[in-house]
């Protein structure tokens, strides 16, 4: 008995560059370890679009972040009016109403092909991203790649008690809970198969933490993710360098929040059905008919706290309105970051009445500003 | 009286009890979340094996009404949904009653008939269970791109009372494998509407029309998502009165394009606009359009 030749022949390496065009979108709450996964996928050798978001303090391993996809989601939340804890079930359709316009559609493709001439498996991250995530899906489509979806998971609790710190009272937690989860129940939904994807993968963050060569090895099998399947050796020394145990900082139970009964249970039973998607093989649709129904009870309890609560928001509506008949006064609205403002708006009303109305139209036209 | 003033339901004038309408949100246990597509459908068979896969894919549920099919249209329907892997997701149903024609024939049916188009959507929708829906027609096939944008629009949409509108393209067939796109028009009409007192059909001139509340939000999709399917052999307009319905009107321009394209290309002309698209050996033209050509196609689309 003979071996067949090809059985001793060494296959050369793979060119990178013949990959099949594929974007990895890594999703999930804030504080759920997307910098770490994001980071250990470019680790891997797929591309975070260049430049990134400058590590700080507060992450000092660097955020795998690109710039550019973090400012056109800001500038897309605030044009949708949408937090980025929004937890509002309706400011989906307001990011997703905004992403069907075709001029977004059209800046989203042309970045993305961009760095498809770097590299044909890229990774986008950013914690704004779950808000976006059909317009990538259509830019993915018009460059003819493969969106796929890695969606962190950690446990509420640490979520929520990892923020909690700027809250002084009860419901401080119980805006970040409901904020988690309207982000990862409609996530969830925003990731289930489409024609146009190529799979998706949940990984808990303290399973990339306790052994991230499991965690990373089974998203790069999931979804065919060739940097991953060929890594070398020292990618993967890189990798061990890179990830920190320790990170995991916060911890303690869910009850520790003190939320409303009926947010708890929901938040508790979605934690639940979140987790059985992380294990293999339980990604079924059990799983989410169940996740269908919490979506569907968080949108019921939403709509009955946001009848009860009809009063404060007609008396905010009041109280901004006033200030700003009376710049100045208590109870002005404040200016968002990142909204423009003028110094004209500076100059008290009495004297700006004196300046002759085609002086003032000319200053107006001379700072861009529309009347 | 007219759908828009009958709280409870519809009763039609010719006393059809098993025919008469219950709003669908006054039914025990009312709406869920969700949107469901409306198919009225009648001779599609051709049509629907490249229609109905996206669609169920896309949306929640489902629902093609028949009316006098000859040609196997709901045997059609079925193969298609199971073939899909779907079929739990398709209701069918049937419409017995001979249904006014567009234009003339439409005018003179009072809207509480059975014979009516206005009486025919009411129904239609009264079997819909979710709280929105998509009105959708038996030749039209969403690109690729359609299909993600409406399968996240369906989830996304929750209980926001927006219509969306949709715009569509001709795509006339003379082979399965060679047909002309045209995008000479700029057309958008409104596909997605939620399900509930302000959103039920009553009558316009021609045709149907859905009723909405003052002030009501409308979104529209980008161009290029849908195509429609027009068979050069087939008789594409035998659901008007006559070509005099839409005749004169700004309201028809879009089916006074649609008679003029179809004769242009039956003459052999290849009217402004108009894209002629032969498919690869082995790929059918619709899936040649939908999953390629249109999809890669420049954008913006340049349209109209």
């Amino acid at each position: 008995m003979s071996a067949q030749p090809d059985a001793f022949t060494v296959p050369a390496d793979p060119d990178p560059m013949s990959y099949d065009r594929k974007v990895l979108f890594v999703a999930g709450a804030g504080r759920s370890g997307t910098s770490t996964m994001a980071g250990l996928m470019k680790i891997m050798g797929l591309h975070v679009p260049q430049p990134e978001v400058e590590p700080d303090e507060t992450n000092p391993k660097g955020f795998a972040e690109p710039a550019w996809a973090v400012e056109h989601h800001s500038r897309l939340l605030r044009e949708a009016v949408v937090q980025v804890s929004d937890s509002r079930p309706d400011a989906w359709f307001e990011t997703g109403r905004v992403s069907t316009r075709e001029p977004e559609r059209i800046r989203t493709a042309e970045w993305l092909e961009g760095h498809f001439a770097v590299n044909p498996e890229l990774v986008v991250k950013d914690p704004r991203l779950s808000w976006f995530l059909s317009l990538w899906r259509v830019a993915a489509i018009r460059c003819g790649a493969t969106p796929v979806f890695a969606t962190m998971l950690r446990p509420p609790s640490e979520v929520v008690g990892s923020k909690q710190k700027y809250y002084a009272n009860r419901l401080g937690s119980a805006h970040l809970a409901a904020s988690w989860l309207n982000m990862l129940l409609h996530t969830e939904r925003a990731t289930r198969e489409s024609v146009a994807d190529g799979g998706r993968v949940f990984i808990r963050y303290g399973d990339l933490l306790d052994d991230w060569t499991k965690a990373v090895m089974y998203t790069g099998e999931q979804l065919g993710l060739q940097h991953i399947l060929h890594a070398k050796s020292e990618r993967i020394r890189d990798a061990h360098r890179f990830v920190d145990p320790g990170l995991r900082r916060v911890s303690g139970s869910l009850d520790d929040l003190g939320l409303p009964k009926r947010l708890h249970e929901l938040v508790a039973d979605t934690w639940t059905e979140l987790n059985k998607l992380a294990d293999e093989g339980g990604d079924t649709p059990e799983v989410h008919e169940a996740l269908d129904q919490l979506r569907e009870g968080y949108v019921e309890l939403y709509e009955e706290s946001e009848a009860i609560s009809r009063s404060s928001v007609v008396a905010a509506e009041q109280k901004t309105r006033r200030g700003r008949e009376k710049p100045g006064k208590e109870g002005a609205a404040p200016v968002e970051a990142g909204e423009p403002s003028y110094a004209a708006d500076k100059v008290p009303h009495g004297l700006r009445a004196a300046i002759p109305p085609g002086v003032r139209r000319g200053l107006r036209k001379a700072v861009g500003r529309e009347r | 009286m007219n759908a828009i003033r009958n709280p409870q339901g519809l009763t039609n004038l010719e006393g059809h009890t098993d025919f008469d309408i219950t709003w669908p949100w006054n039914r025990p246990g009312g709406l869920r979340a969700g949107a469901t597509a409306v198919l009225r459908v009648k001779d599609e068979a051709p049509s629907l094996p490249f229609v109905l896969p996206p669609l169920l894919r896309a949306t929640d549920h489902v629902i093609v009404v028949d009316n006098g099919s000859t040609d196997g249209t709901p045997e059609v329907a079925a193969e298609t949904a199971a073939k899909a892997g779907l079929a739990d997701k398709l209701t069918q149903a049937s419409y017995p009653f001979e249904v006014a024609r567009a234009g003339a024939e439409h005018l003179g049916q009072h809207e509480l008939s059975v014979h009516s188009l206005s009486y025919f959507y009411n129904w239609c929708f009264s079997l819909v269970q979710t709280r929105y829906s998509w009105k959708w027609d038996g030749d039209m096939v969403l690109t690729t791109e359609g299909e993600v944008s409406l399968s996240d629009l369906t989830w996304q949409i929750g209980g926001v009372q927006s219509i969306i509108r949709v715009p569509r393209h001709g795509l006339y067939l003379d082979s399965d494998s060679h047909g002309y796109l045209d995008l000479g028009l700029r057309n958008a009409e409104e596909w997605g509407y939620p399900v509930g007192p302000d959103f039920v059909f009553t009558k316009a001139f021609e045709w149907e029309i859905r009723s909405t509340p003052e002030q009501c939000r409308s979104i529209g999709l980008p161009q290029g998502l849908c195509v429609e399917l027009k068979y050069l052999d087939g008789d594409e307009f035998a659901h008007w009165t006559d070509p005099e319905s839409f005749a004169t009107s700004w309201r028809n321009r879009r089916k006074r394009r649609e008679w003029a394209v179809f004769h242009a290309l039956k003459e052999g002309q290849l009217p402004p606009g108009v894209h002629e698209i032969t498919a690869p050996d082995g790929v059918h033209i619709v899936d040649h359009v939908t999953k390629t050509w249109l999809p890669r196609a420049p954008r913006p689309l340049e349209v109209g």
